[in-house]
Parts: C-alpha cells; structure tokens; sequence
C-alpha cells in the first residue's frame, strides 16, 4: 500500500460508511421529527417546557449531574426498568425533541430522572434533595448543591421561596432561611418536568402482567 | 536460522528501506523541538487530570469532600479529569509520538516545524481554556466533548496545522515501502479532525434534535478512542516491537487486514454505549454486529504482534520501551475483546450504567494507550536530548507503580460493576442495594489512584531531569537488567 | 564504526548532510538502533480466516433478526417488522387497565401520587377510601360525577378532613373515564367491580346542567347508585334510599 491516493481514499470511505449511517441518517429521519398533538388537552407529546425548565437544562448541563443520573427507559428482556417503575414505557427518540443537549446518560450511580417530575412532583422536596441529599435519603452518595442556596436572616415575614422542613448539618439557625438561587430555581423546574408517561404509537406500553 | 545469519538480515546494507545513523541524527534534530513541546505538555497534563481523578473517585465515597465550592461539585471535576487525560495528555502524548515516528519512516527530516510548534501553543491553550471553562460551569455535559464553544475552535486550529502538516509529510515523504505505522497515523490524522468538526457542528453549534444527538455523541466518542487513539497507539507498537529486538514484522499480509478491518467496522460500534436506548433498533444492531466484528482486527493484529515476539520474550526483562510496549498491546488485545464482549446485549444488561464500563474505559485508555505512550516516550527521549535517562530503578518504581495502580482499579471496578448490575437488574432489590455493593470496590479504586499519580511523579520527574540533562551523563542505556544477547541492546 | 552508504536516491541530499551532522555529534542511543523495522510476509492462517467468514455469517444473521426491519420508527430489536407484515405500532383495544393507568399517571399522580396515598391534609387518599369503592353514602355515580364535574369545599375521607379542589376531567372521553374509575377501584387493595364506559356517557348526560364543581353536601343529595355490572346490560338503578349504616359492598 505504497500510494497515498489509494489509501486516502480507502480511509475515506470506510469512515464515509459509518458518517452515513449513524450521522448522516439519524440527522434525516430522527432530526425532522416533530411532536405528536395531544386531542385531549390540545398540547401536544411530548409536551412543551416553561421557560423556567429550560434554563433549568443550562444548571444541569453545569453541573455535571448527567454523570451519575441517566434518563432513558429501555425495554425487557434486556433491563427491567419497566418492571421497576421508572416509567410506563420504553423512551423513544420523540421523547426528547425538548431537550437541549440530549441527557441520555451512560451511569446510574444515581437512580435514573426520565420520569423523576411523577414521582416526587413537590417542589420543596426537590429543594431540600439538592440542598443537603444525605438528610433526605440517608444512605445517599450525591454531592450537596449548596452553593446553589443563600442562607440569609429572615427579615420579618420568612420569604415565600424559603424551603421548608431542612434538617442536618446545614440547616439554618433559628432566624434564618435557605432560600434558593434563579438556578436552582430553575433546575427543580426542570426536573419537575421530566415526565414521560404520555402516549406514544411507536412506544407502546407493555401489557400488564 | 542462526543468530548470526538472522543479525546480519537486518544489516542497514540488506534493509534498504533503513536509515544510516547520520541520517537518524538528522531527523531526530529536526523533530526535537516540536515532539519535546507536545511531550512536556502532556505530561504536565498528565499530572493535572490524575490529580483531578484521584479527587473525584474519593469524592464517589465521601460525597462531603469538597462539597463547599461549584468549581469542585463532582459533576465538573469528572469531565475535567476526563478532558484533560483525553485532549491534554493522551492526545498532546499521541501527537508527539506520531511525529516523531511520521519523520523516522518517511525518512526526512521535519518538514515546517513551525506549524507544529504553533499548533501545540494552540493546543495547550484549547485545553486550558476548556479545563477551566468546564470548572467554572460552563460545561456542555455532551460526553467526550465538554468543553465550552469558546474553547473548541481553538483545539480545532491547533488541529488545522497537525493535520496539514502530516498531509505535506506523507506527501513528500522518502519514496519507497510505506511501513504499517505510518498507514496507521496517516489514517488517525486524517479521521481525527472529520469526527470533531463533525461532532461539534452537529452537536454544539447547530444541535440536532432528539435522541440523534445520543447517536453522534457516541458515535464521536468511541471513534476518538478507536480511529484517534488505537491507530496511534498500534503505529507504535508496530514501530517499537520490531525496532527493539530486531526482527521483521511477522506478516504484511496480517497487517493489511488488520488496518482495513479496523477502518471498516471500528466506527460502527458507538451505538453499544446506549443499547436499549431511544434509538432505530436497527442502528443498536449495526453496533453489536460491528463490536462483534472487532474480533477480526484485533486477533489479527495479536497474532501479528505475537508471533514478532516470539522467541523474545525474554527482551521483556531488560527494556522499559518493550516492557510497557508489550503491556500495552497485550492489553488491547484483552480490553478490546472485552468491549465486544460487553457490546451482546444479554451482558450488556448487566454491565450498562455501571462501574463496569468505567473500568472498561481506563483499561483502554491507559491499560493499552498510555502504557504504550509511556513506552515510545521512554525511546525516543534519549534520542531527541543526546541523554540517557539516569535512573533505571526510577523507571522500574514508574512501571510498577503504574502497572500495580491500573490493574488494581480495572479489577476493582469490574466485580464492583457486576455486583452492581445483577443488583440494578433484580426489580427486587432496592436502589440501594447496587450502591452498598459498588462502595467497597469505588474504595479499592481510589487507593489505586494513588498508585497511578505516585507513577506519574516519578516519570515526570525524570522526564525533567532529561530535559536539564541533570547529573553525568550516563555510558549506555538505562535499562532494568544486562540485555541478554552480548552484542549492544537498543533501548 | 563508520555508517554505511545509504543507497542513492534522488530525494535525499546525501552530500549535504554529511557534512552538516558530524559523526561524533551522534549520540550513542542512536548509534546502537536496530535497523528501521521491516515487513515479514508470513501467510493469514487459514484457520484465521474460517473464523472470520463465521462471524460475518452471524453478523448477516443478527441483523437480519434483531433490526426491526431497518424501520426509523422501531425502537424494540425484539419486533420483527419484516416476519409478517403488518404496522410497527401494535394494533388492537388497549387493555383497559393499561389505558387507566396511563390516564392516571398523566393526570393524577400529581396530586393523588403513583401510590394512591394523596398527601396528608392536602390530597385525599384513594387507598381504601369510601369515595372510591364505596360505602356510607358514596355511589359510583357520584365518583364519575366527580371525575366529570370536579370537588371543592370541606370533605371528609376515612375520618380525616379536606378541603381542596379538584378540577373537572370532562376532557377526557368515556373510555378514558370508565379506564381511570376502573383502575384506581383495583389498584392498590382497592377491590371494586369495573365501570363502563356507557355508564360514564350516562352519568355525563344527566350531569349536563351542572357547571360548578361538587360539594360534599349537593353530592350528599343525590342519592347513591351502584353502577351495572360492566359485563352485564344496563338495569334500574337501586332504590335511592340513603341508608347511612349500610355496609359497603366491598372495601
């Protein structure tokens, strides 16, 4: 193999084989797909994010939380993850037309978020989670958010933002309050609208058993 | 074949495709500074990101370390670990490595090394720029391709003058054979800077929607490791095994089909990070077919890379460029076997979201790439600063160390990995459960972490004494034992 | 030890390098290098490439198997899209207890969560609660006037006190309706008989004037009714005694 263009051009098609297949055609066929209306409540599938949960994607985005939490549902016999409840359903590509970048995740040092805004729907629990994660669930290894929180002193009247029921190293001493920060504000958001339990034609629900 | 038919075989006169010493001499100067700045600047990367590693393992066991500031939350330091090891040192290793063996086989001496000189500025400065932009929160949590839109363009520059660089070298190389490395590095330059335009344009600058996304990120992301890393790595070891105990290469032949199986099948197999996932079922396939497919290329290149050492094993007790050499290619063939292993989907089920694939990495990309780094960067050193290393025992604690370090947290991570799935798996068994049996091994990892920066120490340590040139200068090669045959042994 | 000539080419300036490098400037490692490495040109093993031709014959097998048919919109390796025709998504009635729950999980859990418990003093539970199975004087047609029309005001479930509101589902079609009641009355221990969907269509025709969410009190008016059997014709509703120490059916 002794000539440049030959090999150039070898080189060049067998990667060209694989741009077309797993770049260039999921860019064609998923990256056109649109979101399916909804009849009954004239939205549609997957449903659209408040503004507040899109900035809440650049926090999770910043801070990494990808690397322990991964957001998909996939199919049995090859996992069990309908069977243990993280959703009704495998996760398809329409599922995460909102999202910005995709938080498919490859870890689950942390339990997995696809549908994280069903489970715990509560605002205050997300806050206290994030804010000190051992006081919530005690055998936890997440690291504390603080940073995201402003402990300050309660100037009359407690703020209505303040969270509620924090315990621990970190709670606040009497007369003061942990209220939480735009960004944590809008990550809680965010993760308030991981839900994806709506229907969908090419991910049907398995039967119950 | 006696030895001495067998020496005289490999006579420069009888080797017409070999360099005279004077000839050598003049295409080592001509490479000394552009490789010394891409090595320094790795290893002093290498530091940064085992240090940044060391920090984040333990913080997998004691969540509380730390936890005070942003710039040191998990979620950032992992990816900066990550991006440095990758683009600052294995990378920056890789390309010094590259060049110095691109001017060796194309038998001329550098040719405008100042872009390269330009172009490891610029990478430096790329990789600066993304570590702290990843620090500061600024981090695009896309695996494999963190860094910030302010810092890419500025590897991708750095990127720009390697690659024209390696285009004008081959172009205008000695003519004659072109040995197997050097399709090799051709290859690994010119796929290089296709996957990272690729993967920046569609996933940071104009981001494709939906799960596509998830497709060209692994797709970028094994294809680093695959079409970036292996080429170069196996250029060296093809370079390095038959250079140090003197025999051909066993089989041109094997080699063709080594390096056209990999080109063909390797760059399918990124979609074995996300089986299961919102994906075509039929592009998860492609994946699984292809890491099965894997098999060829790399028992080829075992083979080859065996029956060239038969015989010579023994090589392995006196030189530290053949000894992590050998490491490393005797670990791709078991790492890689590993990941077609990992890629059928009824294992995958209990590997996938665990420390099992974590250790599957770092076997990969130290087990196999940076020993092999480590072992070309032992031999070519001397070469480029006309001084030997000065201590063979300081490079022996580098090897044990380091050899120590990997294999205990790759062995480590595994059982923890497997536990950890068969516990994931079971809807029985609480969430809980897989951490409790993860944590005992994420421990064992995290003291073989100190193994690993103890090992980098010692070798940057030396590498700077060869760069001052500190101490006499040594009669002969540093080497861990007398060299078996009489008649001189190269390093 | 003088180096060998190397052999003439056009491409390399010998003379002037011999005169720019000075042999003595050479330094011993590279004076004591092995010759540049070379090729050997042993054959492929045969037993190599029968392995190979196997594995290629498995990978063709594989993906004629497991790739759904090269569909963008397969997404389960298992669905043989090409064996037989037919569309990718599956056909057929949904399973009523797999439309309730996914009707419940969409719309409900927010309030009443996935485990039915609802949240102390804020959210009734559904977990053995009268309202839904039954009992005192809760019918099933109040449970889908609920569904149908919403709650507020002060209630009492299981003895403990609420006062919220839950907002009307009239959105929702028969089917949707009839699979939520259906689901939530098996769920969780709960153990009550399915509703129709034409019970619901019944109920919803004669709610038609009601535009308000329900009291307790105006729900307490109406007298209780059984729903018909699901399987069953429609019959007379039961006789509107109210008796408040009747046992329910079932709980």
């Amino acid at each position: 193999m002794n000539k440049l263009p030959l090999l150039f051009l070898g080189v060049f098609i067998t990667f060209a084989s694989s741009w077309l297949g797993l770049v260039a055609y999921p860019y064609l066929t998923l990256g056109n797909m649109q979101p399916l209306p909804d009849e009954d409540t004239g939205g549609y599938f997957p449903p659209s994010q408040s503004g507040l949960a899109v900035a809440g994607q650049r926090v999770y985005a910043a801070n990494g939380c990808v690397y322990c939490h991964s957001q998909q549902v996939r199919l049995a016999p090859l996992s069990t993850d309908i069977a243990k409840g993280l959703g009704p359903r495998q996760t398809v590509a329409r599922d995460y037309l909102r999202a910005q970048p995709v938080f498919l995740g490859t870890m689950r040092t942390g339990p997995d978020l696809t549908n994280i805004g069903a489970r715990q729907p509560d605002q205050n629990w997300h806050h206290k989670h994030l804010y000190e994660p051992q006081t919530v669930t005690d055998w936890s290894i997440m690291p504390s958010f603080r940073y995201l929180y402003k402990m300050q002193k309660i100037q009359g009247q407690p703020s209505a933002d303040a969270i509620q029921g924090l315990a621990g190293p970190h709670a606040p001493a009497p007369g003061f309050e942990v209220v939480p920060s735009d960004d944590a504000k809008a990550l809680v958001a965010y993760l308030i609208s991981l839900k994806r339990n709506y229907p969908l034609p090419e991910s049907p629900e398995p039967p119950a058993n | 074949m006696n030895p001495q038919s067998l020496i005289s075989s490999f006579h420069p006169a009888n080797n017409p495709d070999t360099l005279a010493s004077h000839e050598r001499a003049e295409i080592d100067a001509s490479t000394r500074f552009p490789v010394l700045l891409f090595f320094a600047s790795a290893i002093f990367w290498l530091l940064i990101g085992s240090l940044l590693g060391l920090i984040s393992a333990w913080k997998m066991t004691h969540p509380g370390l730390f936890d005070q500031m942003a710039w040191l939350t998990f979620g950032r330091l992992r990816p900066a670990h990550l991006n440095t090891v990758i683009y600052g040192w294995a990378s920056a290793a890789g390309i010094g490595v590259g060049v110095w063996l691109m001017a060796r086989l194309c038998r001329v001496p550098l040719l405008h090394s100042k872009l390269l000189i330009s172009a490891a500025i610029f990478w430096n400065l790329g990789v600066l720029v993304g570590v702290m932009g990843i620090l500061a929160g600024d981090s695009r949590s896309i695996e494999w391709l963190e860094f910030p839109g302010y810092a890419t363009p500025i590897l991708f520059i750095a990127y720009a003058f390697i690659g024209i660089w390696a285009i004008i070298m081959f172009r205008f190389r000695r003519p004659g054979h072109v040995y197997v490395s050097q399709w090799y590095l051709f290859a690994a330059f010119l796929w290089f800077p296709w996957l990272y335009a690729t993967a920046n344009i569609l996933l940071v600058w104009q981001p494709i929607q939906g799960s596509a996304q998830g497709a060209v990120n692994w797709w970028f992301a094994h294809n680093v490791l695959g079409l970036w890393f292996t080429p170069i790595g196996l250029a060296s070891a093809y370079y390095m095994i038959p250079k140090v105990i003197g025999r051909p290469i066993h089989s041109y032949y094997l080699s063709i089909l080594g390096f056209w199986s990999l080109a063909l099948f390797y760059s399918w197999n990124g979609m074995h990070h996300l089986i299961g996932g919102p994906f075509p079922a039929w592009m998860v396939s492609a994946s699984v077919v292809a890491s099965i497919m894997m098999f060829i290329p790399v028992v080829t290149v075992a083979i080859n890379h065996h029956m060239t050492m038969r015989g010579h094993f023994g090589a392995l007790k006196w030189s530290p460029t053949l000894r992590f050499t050998v490491f490393g290619a005797m670990t791709y063939t078991v790492v890689s076997l590993q990941g077609s292993s990992m890629a059928i989907p009824s294992l995958n089920t209990l590997t996938h979201f665990t420390d099992y694939t974590i250790g599957h990495a770092h076997l990969g990309l130290y087990g196999f790439f940076s020993m092999m780094m480590f072992g070309a960067m032992y031999y070519i050193v001397p070469r480029l600063t006309g001084w030997e290393w000065p201590s063979a025992n300081a490079i022996r604690w580098h090897f044990w160390l380091v050899a120590v370090g990997i294999l205990l947290m790759v062995v480590s991570l595994s059982i923890g990995g497997i536990l950890q799935g068969l516990a994931q798996f079971d809807p029985q068994v609480s969430f809980r459960s897989s951490l409790d049996y993860a944590t005992p091994f994420r421990w064992i990892r995290g003291l073989s972490g100190f193994l690993l920066l103890g090992g980098h120490v010692v070798f940057a340590a030396l590498f700077t004494l060869m760069l001052l040139k500190v101490g006499r200068q040594k009669e002969g090669p540093a080497l861990f034992a007398a060299p078996v045959k009489p008649e001189a042994a190269p390093l | 030890m003088t180096p060998p000539t190397p052999p003439p080419d056009e491409g390399f300036k010998e003379n002037e390098l011999a005169s720019d490098i000075d042999v003595s400037q050479v330094h011993g490692s590279i004076l004591r290098e092995r010759a540049e490495p070379c090729d050997g040109y042993e054959p492929v093993p045969l037993w190599l490439i029968t392995v190979f031709f196997a594995i290629i014959f498995w990978a063709g097998l594989y993906l004629a198997y497991f790739s759904g048919g090269f569909r963008a919109d397969v997404f389960n390796p298992d669905r043989v899209a090409w064996a037989g025709g037919g569309p990718a998504v599956a056909a057929g009635p949904v399973d009523p207890k797999v439309l309730g729950k996914r009707v419940f999980t969409q719309n409900c859990v927010v309030c009443h969560q996935t485990t039915g418990l609802g949240v102390a003093g804020q959210f009734p539970p559904l977990v053995g609660s009268e309202w839904v199975v039954g009992g005192d004087w809760h019918g099933d047609n109040h449970l889908v006037k609920i569904l149908l029309n919403g709650l507020q005001g002060p209630i009492q479930v299981k003895g403990a006190a609420y006062n919220n509101a839950m907002p009307p589902w009239a959105q929702l079609d028969d089917e949707k309706i009839s699979a939520v009641l259906t689901y939530i009355r098996s769920e969780w221990g709960n153990s009550a008989p399915a509703i129709s969907a034409d019970y619901v269509k019944k109920i919803r025709e004669a709610s038609a004037a009601q535009t308000e969410p329900w009291t307790q009190k105006a729900l307490q008016a109406i007298p209780g009714e059984k729903a018909p059997d699901a399987a069953a014709p429609a019959t007379a509703p039961a006789a509107p005694e109210a008796a408040p120490a009747a046992t329910p059916a079932a709980v």
